[in-house]
């Protein structure tokens, strides 16, 4: 229950259903430690080969491309959040049709060993030039959060740096644009299945909170963060 | 008969040239009659001796990197190399904005090879074989975005010839890689029958 005490704000889940707040808790609680396999146990040739597949829209070193779409940062991701995702693009809890069809042909053991390997991976922010201001008014909200608007302070999950811990994820370094749209457009993407709520339900109540012009400025200031 | 043959010829380019007065100036007018003349009528793309691409609606950004790639030889083209280098800045700027607006239907043309193959691969790619879904960078209605290229209404040859023979033509100079390295490996992993069921799908785009 360490990771639980250590997210105190998490726990602030005030805006939702009590059943589902236990459902929450206690998928946080019970946060399964996979057994890490070997990365040996995929052909060398085979991983590499995927993860040059992978890096083809994900960016040289997984940077993030900014294709048709914004096409998010892996590198330095959490392993248990990449995982977490790729099984809710699997079962459309999460909405991405390119997605769904990169996800649904990995093994367990691919999915593993790529996790791992994106994981090592980092290479230098691809930034968005912001002004400067933006992007202190973003660390702010960053790292003290919107009391007025009910909003707790991003770095109480997601770690003082930006850097996530285990299913939370990695938010330095990412694609501002990238950013933007996932926050505008959370409930369109994620929690797709009502019946089937998933971790993404924590987000809900602050992307809602959040204007667009406080999305903008933590977006500036997490895409500049190392 | 000869004073009206000519009144009838200068009447002709005089039309021409007042369709064009909306598109630009004198020089402009004249390079993009020019440009058209192998890229055919409002840059649909021509099946000369080579297919030679639509240029209609083609992203601003693609069009100045690749005249740029045939100044610096990064990309292979003789006749692309001669008409590149004489233009100026300001011209390139003017071309490709004009180009952007034109809007001819595609020329079509290859219905042998059309199917939802094509379709499904532009969308999906092929994950199974590592090759990214097209429509992720390159969009769903394959408008393309900045430097990456409009592929609607292009030429299915001429599609399929840059793809086989990507790295034969493109990022020639490897001291100065460019984007161009971002298809290496689709181009490599799709085998021909993809790429012409691809090339398919996209010369009926509009």
């Amino acid at each position: 229950m360490e990771r639980l005490e250590s997210h105190r704000y998490c726990s602030k889940l005030g805006g939702l259903r009590p059943v589902l707040q236990l459902a929450i808790v206690a998928m946080l609680g019970a946060s399964a430690h996979a057994e890490t396999v070997a990365k040996s146990t995929v052909p060398k040739g085979e991983l590499q080969a995927k993860i040059a597949y992978c890096e083809n829209c994900h960016g040289v070193s997984a940077q993030g491309f900014h294709g048709y779409y914004p096409i998010p940062r892996l590198a330095g991701q959490q392993p248990d959040y990449v995982k977490n995702q790729l099984e809710a693009f699997i079962e459309h809890r999460r909405t991405n049709n390119i997605m769904f069809n990169v996800s649904h042909v990995l093994s367990p053991a691919m999915v593993e060993a790529l996790t791992e390997s994106f994981q090592q991976l980092n290479p230098k922010p691809l930034t968005t030039p912001a002004p400067e201001d933006l992007i202190a008014s973003g660390r702010k909200i960053y790292e003290e959060g919107l009391p007025k608007s009910d909003v707790p302070p991003c770095a109480g999950c997601h770690g003082p740096e930006a850097k996530g811990d285990g299913q939370f994820p990695r938010l330095a370094g990412q694609l501002s644009d990238y950013v933007v749209n996932k926050l505008a457009n959370w409930t369109k993407e994620r929690g797709q299945n009502p019946e089937k709520p998933d971790t993404s339900a924590i987000m809900q109540p602050i992307a809602h909170s959040l204007n667009s012009q406080q999305i903008k400025a933590v977006a500036a200031y997490l895409n500049q963060l190392q | 008969m000869q004073l009206a043959l000519l009144a009838v010829m200068v009447s002709v380019l005089d039309a021409r040239g007042a369709e064009r007065s909306s598109r630009g100036h004198g020089d402009v007018q004249a390079k993009l009659a020019y440009c058209e003349d192998c890229h055919g009528p409002s840059g649909q793309g021509f099946h000369g001796y080579f297919p030679i691409p639509r240029l209609a609606g083609q992203q601003t950004e693609y069009l100045k990197n690749q005249l740029e790639a045939f100044v610096e030889h990064r990309r292979t083209n003789n006749v692309m190399f001669n008409v590149a280098h004489s233009l100026s800045p300001t011209m390139i700027s003017a071309l490709a904005a004009d180009f952007r607006t034109l809007n001819p239907p595609p020329l079509g043309g290859d219905a042998k090879h059309l199917g939802s193959t094509g379709e499904k691969i532009f969308q999906n790619g092929v994950p199974e074989a590592n090759v990214a879904a097209c429509a992720a960078c390159h969009g769903p209605q394959a408008q393309g975005s900045g430097e990456i290229p409009r592929l609607a209404g292009q030429l299915s040859d001429y599609v399929f010839n840059k793809l086989i023979n990507w790295s034969k033509e493109r990022g020639q100079i490897p001291s100065k890689p460019d984007i161009s390295a971002v298809m290496s490996p689709v181009a490599h992993s799709l085998t021909k029958p993809q790429v012409e069921a691809v090339a398919a799908y996209l010369s009926h785009l509009k």
